[in-house]
C-alpha cells in the first residue's frame, strides 16, 4: 500500500502553509517547462483526438510521457520525502531520473554539467533547435488530450444508484482516492461518453475507455465520528471502480 | 532517509544546476529546443492566467441564462466567451463548473496529485499542491477554510469535489454585495484564484 494513494483524511498534519505562488524559485518553471515539452512530445499523441503528427516533429524525443509517468514517479517515492521534498523538487528527481534511466542522458554527463552550472550560474544554455518542436508542444497545450475515446458504451449504473467502491488490489498507480475504497455513496452524475487513461494500471482496472461518474458520498460514513457535520465529498469515480451497493451487501 | 540531517545548505542552487544542466543537454540531444522552455512559460503568462476564470464568473454573475448554461455545459458556455485560444487544450479538454449558492458553498481539491482546470485558473498555486492541505481538505474542510479566514455558516453544506478522473473543476463565487451596477469588466476584476478553487469568498469592494 502507498500513503500517496491514501492522503485524504491523514491526521497530525499541522498547519497547511498558504504559499500562494506558483513557483517559489526560478528553476521550478524550468522543470515546468521541459515536463510541459515532453507531455507534448509523446509518441502516445498521435493516437490522441487531434491526431498529431508526431512522428514528423523532428524531436530526438521517442518516449511515452503523460500525466501518469509524472504520478508514477511521484507515488514511488519513500512516503516521508513525499512530504519533506517541495512539489517542483519531486519533478525534478522524476524527471531527471527518466532520462537517465532511458538512455537519452547519463547520470554522469548531468553531473559533470550541473557542476559546471553550479560552479557559474551564469553560462549560457546552448543554442538551437528546429522550431517544429517548439510549434507541436504549443499546438499541445491548445488542442490538448482529450481522455474521452471511442463510442459511449451503455453505463452499468444509473443516477441515484447505490454504488459501493471496490478494494481493487494496490498497484503502482491509480486514480481511486484510498479514502473512498470500500465506501458506499450515490451516484449523482453520469458523464457522457466513455474516458480512456493514459496507461492501463492493471488489476487496479482504468485504462481501457470506460463511463465515469460523480459519486456523492456522505463524510460520517468515510470518517465515522471525526465526520464534520455539514459536508459532503464527491470522487469521480471510473467505472471499473464501482459496484452495485446490493450486489456488495449479498 | 536522510534530508532530515545531511540537508545541503545550496539545496536550491543545486537544484537550480541540475535543472539548467537537464535542459542544457536536451537542447544539444535535440530533445527541445533553446526556445521550448521560454515558449511554454510564455504561453502561461500570456494566455491561460486566472484572468479567463474572472472573466466567466463576471459573465455568470451579469447573466443568469449563461450561469445555468455554465454549470450544464461548461465546455460550451466558455467556448461562448471571447477568451484565447486554448481553453478546451491542455488540461481544459473537460472544464466543469460549481456554482455557489447562499445555501452551497464549493471546494476543488485533488488527493491524489494536483489536477487542476490550467485554461481558466492558470496553474495552481502551492497550498494547492501541499499534501497536507489535500490530506487535512478531504476530513476536515471546515477548519481549513476557516484557518485561511473563510468562516462558513453551519448551515450553508460544503462540497468538497476531489479530481480524481477526467474533469477539471473550478467555482463560481457568489456575487458579492455592494457590486450592483458594476461592469462585467469591474467585476472580473474582483474574482480571485482562491474564490475559484474555492477557499475564500470574493470580498466586497465596499469592505
Amino acid at each position: 500500500m502507498k500513503l500517496q494513494h491514501h492522503l485524504g483524511g491523514l491526521e497530525n498534519l499541522g498547519p497547511v502553509t498558504y504559499e500562494p505562488r506558483v513557483f517559489v524559485e526560478d528553476w521550478e518553471q524550468r522543470v515546468f517547462g521541459i515536463h510541459v515539452a515532453m507531455m507534448g512530445l509523446s509518441a502516445h499523441l498521435g493516437d490522441a483526438v487531434p491526431q498529431y503528427p508526431i512522428e514528423d516533429v523532428p524531436t530526438a524525443f521517442s518516449s511515452v510521457w503523460t500525466w501518469a509517468d509524472l504520478r508514477k514517479g511521484a507515488e514511488a517515492m519513500h512516503p516521508f520525502a513525499y512530504f519533506q521534498y517541495r512539489y517542483y523538487e519531486k519533478w525534478l528527481g522524476g524527471i531527471g531520473g527518466f532520462f537517465v534511466s532511458q538512455g537519452y542522458i547519463t547520470e554522469e554527463e548531468l553531473e559533470a554539467k550541473a557542476a559546471e552550472y553550479l560552479q557559474d550560474p551564469g553560462l549560457d544554455l546552448p543554442e538551437g533547435g528546429d522550431e517544429r518542436i517548439d510549434d507541436q508542444v504549443i499546438r499541445y497545450l491548445r488542442e490538448g488530450d482529450s481522455p474521452r475515446q471511442g463510442p459511449a458504451t451503455s453505463p452499468a449504473f444509473a443516477v441515484g444508484d447505490l454504488v459501493t467502491v471496490k478494494d481493487v488490489p494496490p498497484t503502482e498507480h491509480t486514480r481511486l482516492p484510498g479514502n473512498l475504497r470500500g465506501r458506499t455513496g450515490t451516484v449523482e452524475r453520469v458523464f457522457e461518453g466513455d474516458y480512456g487513461y493514459f496507461c492501463s494500471t492493471g488489476p487496479d482496472g482504468i485504462g481501457e475507455p470506460m463511463p465515469v461518474y460523480a459519486v456523492r458520498f456522505e463524510p460520517t460514513d468515510i470518517w465515522g465520528e471525526l465526520a464534520e457535520p455539514g459536508a459532503v465529498l464527491y470522487g469521480e469515480l471510473y467505472q471499473a471502480y464501482l459496484t452495485h451497493a446490493m450486489e456488495e451487501q449479498q | 532517509m536522510t534530508v532530515q540531517f545531511g540537508y545541503p545548505e545550496d539545496r536550491e542552487a543545486r537544484s537550480a544546476a541540475r535543472v539548467r544542466a537537464l535542459e542544457a543537454l536536451l537542447i544539444e540531444k535535440g530533445v527541445i529546443t533553446d526556445a521550448t522552455v521560454d515558449k511554454v512559460l510564455g504561453y502561461f503568462e500570456a494566455d491561460m492566467t486566472p484572468l479567463n476564470g474572472a472573466k466567466i464568473v463576471a459573465r455568470a454573475w451579469t447573466d443568469a441564462e449563461f450561469a445555468e448554461r455554465l454549470v450544464k455545459d461548461t465546455p460550451a458556455a466558455v467556448a461562448e466567451l471571447d477568451l484565447p485560444v486554448g481553453m478546451d487544450g491542455a488540461e481544459g479538454e473537460h472544464l466543469q463548473a460549481v456554482a455557489n449558492t447562499p445555501g452551497v458553498h464549493n471546494l476543488v481539491i485533488c488527493t491524489l496529485c494536483s489536477c487542476f482546470p490550467w485554461p481558466v485558473l492558470g496553474l495552481p498555486p502551492y497550498w494547492y499542491k501541499d499534501p497536507t492541505f489535500r490530506a487535512r481538505a478531504a476530513r476536515e474542510p471546515r477548519v481549513v477554510l476557516k484557518e485561511t479566514g473563510l468562516d462558513l455558516d453551519p448551515s450553508v453544506e460544503l462540497r468538497v469535489w476531489d479530481s480524481s478522473g477526467h474533469s477539471r473543476w473550478f467555482v463560481v463565487p457568489q456575487r458579492p454585495a455592494g457590486t450592483d451596477g458594476m461592469t462585467e469588466e469591474q467585476l472580473a476584476a474582483l474574482v480571485t484564484t482562491e474564490s475559484m478553487i474555492g477557499i475564500a469568498e470574493v470580498p466586497s469592494p465596499a469592505a
